[in-house]
């Protein structure tokens, strides 16, 4: 393999201890300058309190509240929500969309590490049109890329066509309403919040690193495993946590992909909000799902405090 | 028309006193909905603060003028009206229409609940009647109306429905019969009962409706029990005799008309109007079929209504005669699909569904123990937990 970027290495100030010393050469902010950066914190912090911590702690108070003959929540101190939980079926529907949830980060990881190592590494000039054409078709609602989907994967679709005319499929292969349709929707949907992480993980890496790697007789593999990965760590963690938060709580994918065997939690909480009209027991269901959540973001954030130890060690 | 049509005395009033006796509860709940709208993602509309109506009965009551006082501000399920039936109200009355659309019942209640203001909108009689008890809708005195005739002289089920005593708040729009919508040229003949959904030769492509009153109202007529019941032991029976149907089903989705259409079902419980949109999207319409049960098929509609607190309700009094003018109903039906209870219309109905004549609706079929009523609050819960337990397996 040719070296990767041969302007860096022979920048005698390339080295990573020259970098860090730049970085302690940059101006510290003046007292003044501190304050306007805490000021600029301002519009932020009250969008976040207004539309989305408030917003929390009222489905907090619903979960505790009953419902009126509109349909309508009333606040409350109700636990009934709360004891409603305990149907094993909320139970057995968290537990599979928590699978579904691991098996998409897996999955995702898996197809966007190749593609972000091609584009950050290898793509040259093309690098941003790369990017763009992955993010783009992002900008197209969820919801109707995901009916767009249900419409091509459909029995007398045109994938299933095309596939049983080359005999990849046999006349009975179905696609909709399988799990294997669920986790591919939730992977397309989700990838490229993968990629994007990855992506700048390795546009970040100091490629000389892995020269350093070959220098020292480090085959392509083992420079990979103990190079290119380490370094990428964060960008995977991130990208994990990126794609497994909004699969686990997705209901579009199971959907339209899913059959009876495939709903989601978000399937029933979605349930809860509309046709069930029972908001209190939505929140509940909310809240019991953020509880899922929190439990495995805390546990993503301790093992990335402890990587970050290890690295500054 | 004179004897439906007396001052509104008679009308059970009673949930008026909490609401007015509850003044600061009121904020509190519009609060409660904002928040939750916004966390629900529906986003805010601006005036998510402001109160729901609380408009007094003698305000809801007065009777409207048909006459028009500013545009008409619409609120529909999408696509349910042919555009050529706007444009021909824009140029007789010179007004404008505002257009928008909800995606759900629910999701239009909370439009109305913040504070939003339509002269027209559309509920299902579920929701016409909670609206109605809750003093939300205007009063339509049906005198006013010069085609009202049309509907309430040749359907007299409607001149007092169960969920608008006389029918004082709404007109009747559209309604439909729940039935079976199948692919004849791979199952051939059914035999007319709801049992052919656990037919073999459809199992792993049969569909239910994702729709709760739907598919328990299924197994309660099957077990000849009450669609609307709240007793646990029917639910339980419901639910175990759901359980036996689930191994052949391919899904829950009530995009019937989509999947007979693609070839995901071969079978489907399905709405009687949408059997339209496969009747004219189709190939080959020879291909499907449409059966009601003989142990009963679920009825309902959906109705004209004016909420209290519209702003141009006489536009919204010529909008609605306007449509009942058989040769506007005439083309909102063959738009939707679904019939209208206007006289005149019928053979013009017959016509569009010559192929599945069980699409049709007779006066007849309108019984009042086959539309879905509203449950008390307890009795919706214990109908959602079944609901929950069937879909979730």
């Amino acid at each position: 393999m040719a070296l990767r970027t041969p302007v860096r290495t022979g920048d005698p100030t390339g080295g990573p201890a020259a970098r860090r010393e730049r970085r302690e050469r940059r101006p510290r902010p003046s007292a003044t300058g501190a304050r306007i950066w805490t000021w600029l914190t301002l519009p932020g912090t009250v969008w976040m309190s207004v539309f989305f911590v408030a917003s929390l702690l009222l489905v907090a108070a619903i979960s505790f509240g009953t419902t009126d003959e509109l349909g309508d929540p009333r606040f409350g101190t109700n636990l009934g929500n709360l004891r409603a939980l305990a149907d094993p079926a909320y139970r057995d529907v968290m537990v599979r969309s928590l699978g579904y949830a691991l098996l998409t980060s897996v999955i995702c990881l898996l197809v966007a590490y190749p593609v972000a190592y091609a584009v950050a590494l290898h793509a040259g000039r093309f690098k941003n049109a790369l990017i763009a054409a992955i993010v783009v078709p992002f900008f197209a609602n969820y919801l109707v890329r995901m009916y767009g989907w249900s419409v091509l994967l459909s029995d007398d679709g045109p994938v299933l066509r095309v596939l049983r005319a080359v005999g990849l499929a046999g006349a009975h292969t179905k696609i909709l309403n399988t799990g294997f349709g669920v986790i591919a929707g939730l992977v397309y949907g989700f990838v490229v919040f993968m990629i994007i992480p990855l992506y700048a993980a390795m546009e970040r890496m100091d490629t000389s690193l892995i020269e350093a790697g070959r220098d020292l007789y480090g085959g392509p593999l083992r420079t990979f495993l103990f190079v290119t990965v380490p370094a990428t760590r964060q960008g995977a963690g991130a990208g994990v946590v990126l794609v497994f938060l909004p699969a686990m709580g997705d209901f579009v994918s199971a959907q339209f992909m899913g059959g009876p065997n495939q709903i989601m939690i978000g399937n029933l909480i979605q349930d809860k909000f509309f046709e069930g009209q029972d908001w209190p027991l939505g929140s509940a269901l909310t809240m019991a799902l953020m509880a899922v959540l929190l439990i495995a973001m805390f546990g993503y954030l301790r093992r990335a405090r402890k990587d970050e130890a290890e690295a500054s060690r | 028309m004179s004897d439906h049509l007396p001052p509104l005395s008679s009308r059970p009033r009673s949930s008026h006193g909490p609401q007015l006796s509850h003044g600061p509860q009121l904020s509190r709940r519009s609060l409660l909905r904002a928040g939750g709208l916004g966390a629900l993602g529906l986003g805010l509309t601006g005036c998510g603060f402001s109160q729901p109506a609380t408009a007094t009965p003698a305000q809801t009551d007065k009777p409207i003028e048909m006459k028009v006082d500013g545009p008409l501000v619409y609120f529909n399920w999408a696509d349910y009206i042919d555009p050529s039936v706007f444009s021909g109200f824009q140029k007789e009355y010179g007004v404008k229409i505002v257009q928008s659309n909800f995606d759900s019942m629910p999701g239009m209640v909370a439009k109305l609940d913040a504070g939003n203001k339509y002269d027209v909108i559309f509920p299902s009689a579920k929701y016409a009647q909670r609206l109605a008890q809750a003093g939300r809708l205007r009063a339509i005195d049906h005198t006013k109306l010069r085609n009202a005739e049309l509907v309430f002289g040749s359907y007299p089920y409607f001149e007092d429905p169960w969920y608008d005593p006389r029918s004082a708040h709404t007109v009747p729009f559209t309604m439909y019969k729940t039935g079976i919508g199948w692919r004849r040229d791979k199952l051939g003949a059914l035999t007319g009962s709801w049992q052919d959904l656990w037919d073999a030769q459809s199992s792993g492509t049969t569909f239910l409706l994702d729709d709760e009153d739907e598919v328990l109202g299924m197994a309660a007529l099957k077990l000849g029990l009450d669609p609307n019941t709240t007793a646990q032991g029917d639910l339980d029976r419901m639910t175990s005799l759901l359980q036996t149907l689930r191994p052949h089903l391919r899904g829950f989705s009530s995009d019937d008309y989509n999947n007979l259409l693609d070839g995901t079902a071969t079978m489907t419980q399905a709405w009687s109007g949408d059997m339209v949109s496969v009747l004219n999207q189709a190939k080959d319409a020879t291909l499907y079929g449409f059966e009601v049960a003989k142990e009963g098929s679920p009825i309902n509609s959906d109705c004209f209504a004016i909420p209290a607190n519209a702003e141009h309700p006489g536009t919204a009094m010529l909008f609605i005669d306007y449509l009942l003018r058989p040769e506007n109903a005439i083309k909102t039906i063959q738009y939707l699909g679904y019939p209208m209870p206007v006289h005149g219309t019928e053979s013009a109905y017959a016509a569009l569904v010559k192929q599945l004549p069980q699409c049709m609706i007779e006066p007849g079929d309108l019984k009042p123990s086959l539309y879905f009523r509203n449950p008390s609050t307890a009795g919706a819960q214990a109908r959602d937990t079944a609901w929950t337990d069937v879909k979730a397996g």
